[in-house]
C-alpha cells in the first residue's frame, strides 16, 4: 500500500501541475507571447541540497529550465566564470527586471561575516549583504527550501550563526517553497507560473496553494492503517508511522501524491515516518524525528 | 626582479558550497596559497542535548550533496555506542544507497563542475561563459563532451532514483538508520535497481571515462601540476564484509613510497590556524569541540586541520584507487579526475555484486534501546573521502558530537609547524600562465571536489566589511 489513488482526478490533476505548467510556459516563450526571465540562484547559509534537487528534476527537468525558460544568470554551484568575474554577472543583473531564487538561511552573526558568497569589487559580500542588495530590487524572490523560508535547520537551537528566514530581512513579499530539500516541481512549476501570470495564490505562509494545500495525512496511501488502528511500532513496518512520531498529520505538502526522484518512493512509502521537513519550525518543533511510542508513557 | 603579486579567487564556483583562494605568486609562480571556506553553521553544537536517534537525519543537513554519507558515518557511531551489529544483509542494503550517492556525485563532478574548465558550453546563456579562453579541444570533441554534459542529467537523476528506490528520497534519505536500512529487498525493487545501474554503468564506459581520457590528452600539463604531498589516507568502504570479504578498499594509508594499515588513535585536529579556541591546539576527536573565536591573530579560517600522524593527508577517490592498487599513474590534478571516473564504473561493479547477494523480504529493523551513556565512532570513506562521526550519549540524549569530513582533510589549515594543507601544498609551486586569468588554481582546486557545506567552518581573512554600496 504505497500508491495514491491516480484515477482520482484530483490526485491525478496535481501530480501534472508543474509539468503543465513548464510546457506551456516554454511554449509561450517559443511563440515570443511572453518573455525568458532572467533567473539568479543565490546560495546562503545551507547546504547546497536544493540546487541538487533542481537537477534531479525529472519532467519538467533542469535543461528545460536552462535551455528554454530563463537566462541563468549565476548560481554559485553550476557557474562557468569564477571569483570577481562571477560577482560581476550576479550584481550586473541589477537594473534588469529579474527573479531571485534563494537556497539557504541567512546567517547574521557577527554582521554576516559567518557566511561570505563573494569578494566585489575588493569586499568581501556576507550572504546579509547580498540578500539585502538583491532582494528589495527582485522582481520576484522565491525562498526555495526550508532555510531560506523559515531558517531551517541552519537556524536549530542554538543557532550558532544567527540564521534567520529570507522574509525576516526583506520588506516585501518572499514567496516560500519549503522542504528539505524542495522538491523540483515546486520550485519549477512556480517558476513557470510567475513567467505566465506572475504570483501564484498563495496561503497564509505565503505558500503556492497548487503545491502546499494537501495535508499529508488526509492523502496519505497508509491512512486506512491509521484508520483502523494499525501502527508500526518500530521503523521498516508497512503500516500506518503514527506512533513513531509522524508528522504527516500537521505537514502540508504534496509528497503522497508526488513523491521523489522520479516518483519512485517518499519517506513514508520507506517505511519511515514524515518529520515535517517542509513545516516552519524544522527541525526543533519537529523532534524528536524517531520515538517508538508517541502513546506510551515513559 | 621579481613581480610579487597577491591573487584572491572569491568565489571558486562550481563546488559545494563557499571557498576562496588567496595566492602569493612572484613571477608567475604561485609561492604561498591559503584556502579559506566561508561558512559557519556549528552542527556540533546544535546536535547537543538532542535524541541520539534523531542523529541519522539531522546530521544529513550538513550536506545536500552528500547527504548520504553522514546518515551512513551517524549510524556506524550510533551502532558503536549502542552495540549493535549490523546484518551483512543490511550492510548490503545501506552500501547500495551510499554507492548511488558516489555515483551521482562522481557524474555531476565531472560533467558539470569539471567539464566547464576544459570545455568551451554553448554560447547564449550568462551560466557558461567564462573569463579565460584556455580551451583546446578541437570543435568536434569539444562538442561532443557539451552534449555530455547535457545527456549526464539524466544519468546522475537516476543515480538519486536509484538511492530513492531504498532509501524513499534523496538528497536528504530516510532509508539509512541503525541496523542498516528501512527498506527490504522485494523482486520489483531489485530489478529496477539492476536495470538502472546497467544503464549508468554503459553512459560511464561508453562516455564519461572517454571523455575524461580525451580532456586529459589535450591537457597534459595537468599532471604536472597539483601533486601536493603524495600522502593518502582512507577509512576504507565497501571492505571486510562476513562472506564477499573485501570490494573495495580497506582502511589504508600512503606515505613516502609505502601503504600502511591505518589506526583511528593516529588521528588528531589542530586549530592553530582556524578560528576556534580552546585549551589545548591540537586535540583527539572525542576530547573536545572548541568554541568560535574570530579574535586570533594567527587565525585564516573556520576549517581545521585535522592530521594523521601529525602531518596532512589528502582523502578521496584518488587516495582509494591507489591504495587498492588499481590507479597507480601518478598524483596530481588530472590523475584525481581520472581516479574518479574509474572509481564510478568500479562502484557500479560493487553496486551489481551486492544486489546479487540479497536475500529477499528481509526487515533488518528492531526497536532500540538507548542507553544512558555512551560513546561511539563511525569511520568510512565516501565520496569525497574520509568521514568520521564520532559522540557521546548521555542521560539518554546527545552530550557530544565531532564530525570531520573528508574536504575538512584536504581543505585544512596550518598547524603550529606551518605546514599547507593538502589542497594549499597542491597549489603551491604551479606556474601560471597567464596571471590576469588564473585558470590552473581552480582547476586544481576542483580535481579535490572540494565540499564546504560539509567543511561548514571557514571565514575569510582581510577587511571585515560591515556594508557595501551599491552603484544604482
Amino acid at each position: 500500500m504505497n500508491e495514491p489513488n491516480l484515477n482520482c482526478t484530483n490526485s491525478k490533476m496535481r501530480l501534472e501541475t508543474a509539468s503543465v505548467l513548464v510546457h506551456k510556459a516554454i511554449n509561450a516563450i517559443g511563440q515570443n507571447k511572453i518573455k525568458k526571465g532572467n533567473l539568479i540562484w543565490l546560495e546562503l547559509t545551507g547546504c547546497s541540497g536544493n540546487i541538487i534537487s533542481l537537477l534531479d528534476g525529472a519532467d519538467p527537468n533542469f535543461k528545460n529550465l536552462a535551455t528554454q525558460m530563463v537566462n541563468f544568470i549565476y548560481d554559485n554551484s553550476l557557474m562557468a566564470a569564477e571569483g570577481e568575474s562571477a560577482m560581476e554577472k550576479l550584481f550586473g543583473v541589477i537594473g534588469n527586471d529579474f527573479i531571485l531564487a534563494v537556497e539557504g538561511a541567512v546567517s547574521t552573526k557577527n554582521d554576516g561575516l559567518y557566511n561570505i558568497i563573494g569578494r566585489w569589487r575588493g569586499q568581501a559580500v556576507t550572504a546579509f549583504d547580498a540578500i539585502k542588495m538583491l532582494g528589495e530590487k527582485a522582481s520576484y524572490v522565491v525562498a526555495v527550501g526550508t532555510c531560506a523560508s523559515d531558517g531551517g535547520i541552519s537556524a536549530a537551537r542554538p543557532n550558532p550563526a544567527a540564521c534567520v528566514g529570507t522574509q525576516n530581512l526583506l520588506g516585501r513579499k518572499v514567496i516560500k517553497l519549503p522542504g528539505c530539500p524542495c522538491h523540483p516541481d515546486w520550485f519549477l512549476g512556480t517558476l513557470a507560473y510567475i513567467l505566465m501570470f506572475g504570483e501564484p495564490a498563495l496561503d497564509d505562509r505565503n505558500r503556492p496553494i497548487m503545491f502546499y494545500s494537501t495535508l499529508i495525512h488526509d492523502m496519505c496511501p497508509r491512512r486506512p492503517y491509521f484508520d483502523q488502528g494499525i501502527f508500526a511500532s518500530q521503523l521498516g513496518e508497512e503500516t500506518c508511522m503514527f506512533k513513531l512520531g509522524c508528522r504527516g498529520p500537521v505537514t502540508r505538502v504534496d509528497c503522497p501524491i508526488r513523491k521523489w526522484n522520479n516518483r519512485v518512493n517518499w519517506p513514508i512509502g520507506d517505511n519511515s515516518p514524515c518529520i515535517g521537513c517542509a513545516m516552519f519550525g524544522f527541525p526543533d518543533r519537529m523532534e524528536p524525528f524517531i520515538s517508538y511510542d508517541t502513546t506510551r508513557k515513559e | 626582479m621579481t613581480e610579487t603579486k597577491r591573487i584572491i579567487l572569491n568565489p571558486v564556483t562550481r563546488i559545494s558550497g563557499f571557498l576562496g583562494i588567496d595566492a602569493t605568486i612572484d613571477n608567475n609562480l604561485v609561492t604561498d596559497a591559503r584556502t579559506e571556506g566561508l561558512l559557519f553553521r556549528g552542527f556540533e553544537k546544535m546536535l547537543e542535548g538532542r535524541s541520539p536517534l534523531d542523529a541519522v537525519y539531522f546530521t544529513q543537513r550538513i550536506c545536500g550533496i552528500c547527504s548520504t554519507a553522514h546518515s551512513i558515518a551517524s549510524s556506524l557511531a550510533l551502532e558503536s555506542a549502542l552495540g549493535i551489529k549490523v546484518s551483512q544483509q543490511g550492510r548490503y542494503l545501506r552500501d547500495v544507497i551510499h554507492a548511488c550517492e558516489f555515483l551521482q556525485n562522481h557524474i555531476r563532478h565531472f560533467y558539470q563542475y569539471t567539464s566547464p574548465d576544459f570545455v568551451r558550453l554553448p554560447k547564449g546563456n550568462t551560466l557558461f561563459e567564462t573569463d579565460h579562453n584556455d580551451f583546446r579541444l578541437p570543435a568536434g570533441k569539444n562538442d561532443l563532451i557539451v552534449q555530455h554534459f547535457f545527456d549526464s542529467l539524466e544519468y546522475s537523476r537516476s543515480a538519486h532514483e536509484m538511492l530513492a528506490i531504498l532509501g524513499g528520497k534523496a538528497p536528504h534519505n530516510h532509508g539509512v538508520f541503525i541496523g542498516g536500512v528501512t527498506s527490504q529487498a522485494t523482486i520489483e525493487n531489485i530489478s529496477s535497481l539492476k536495470m538502472l545501474v546497467q544503464n549508468i554503468r554503459e553512459f560511464i564506459i561508453s562516455k564519461m571515462i572517454p571523455d575524461a581520457y580525451t580532456i586529459a590528452d589535450y591537457y597534459k600539463d595537468y599532471f604536472e601540476n597539483g601533486q601536493g604531498y603524495g600522502n593518502l589516507l582512507s577509512f576504507g568502504c565497501f571492505d571486510r564484509y562476513e562472506k564477499l570479504g573485501t570490494l573495495y578498499v580497506d582502511p589504508l594509508v600512503y606515505s613516502g613510497g609505502s601503504i600502511m594499515a591505518f589506526h583511528p588513535n593516529e588521528i588528531t585536529e589542530n586549530i592553530y590556524s582556524s578560528w576556534y579556541a580552546d585549551k589545548k591546539v591540537a586535540y583527539m576527536p572525542l576530547e573536545t569541540v572548541p568554541e568560535p573565536d574570530m579574535s586570533k591573530s594567527e587565525g585564516y579560517s573556520w576549517v581545521k586541520a585535522p592530521r594523521y600522524g601529525g602531518i596532512p593527508y589528502e582523502v578521496g577517490p584518488l587516495a582509494r584507487m591507489w591504495l587498492c592498487g588499481e590507479y597507480r599513474n601518478g598524483i596530481s590534478t588530472m590523475d584525481r579526475t581520472l581516479a574518479r571516473v574509474l572509481e564510478a564504473k568500479k562502484l557500479t561493479d560493487i553496486i551489481l555484486t551486492l544486489l546479487d547477494n540479497l536475500i529477499f523480504g528481509i526487515d533488518v529493523q528492531r526497536e532500540y534501546d538507548i542507553p544512558q551513556s555512551a560513546y561511539g565512532i563511525g569511520l568510512t570513506d565516501t565520496t569525497r573521502g574520509a568521514l568520521g562521526h564520532w559522540l557521546k550519549i548521555e542521560n539518554g540524549l546527545i552530550s557530544f558530537y565531532q564530525i570531520i569530513t573528508p574536504s575538512v582533510w584536504n581543505l585544512s589549515t596550518r598547524g603550529q609547524d606551518n605546514l599547507p594543507g593538502p589542497c594549499e601544498k597542491a597549489l603551491i609551486g604551479t606556474t601560471l600562465k597567464d596571471t590576469d586569468n588564473p585558470v590552473e588554481l581552480g582547476r586544481i582546486i576542483r580535481s579535490f571536489d572540494p565540499c564546504v557545506s560539509c567543511a561548514t567552518h571557514v571565514y575569510s581573512k582581510g577587511n571585515l566589511v560591515k556594508s557595501i554600496n551599491v552603484v544604482p
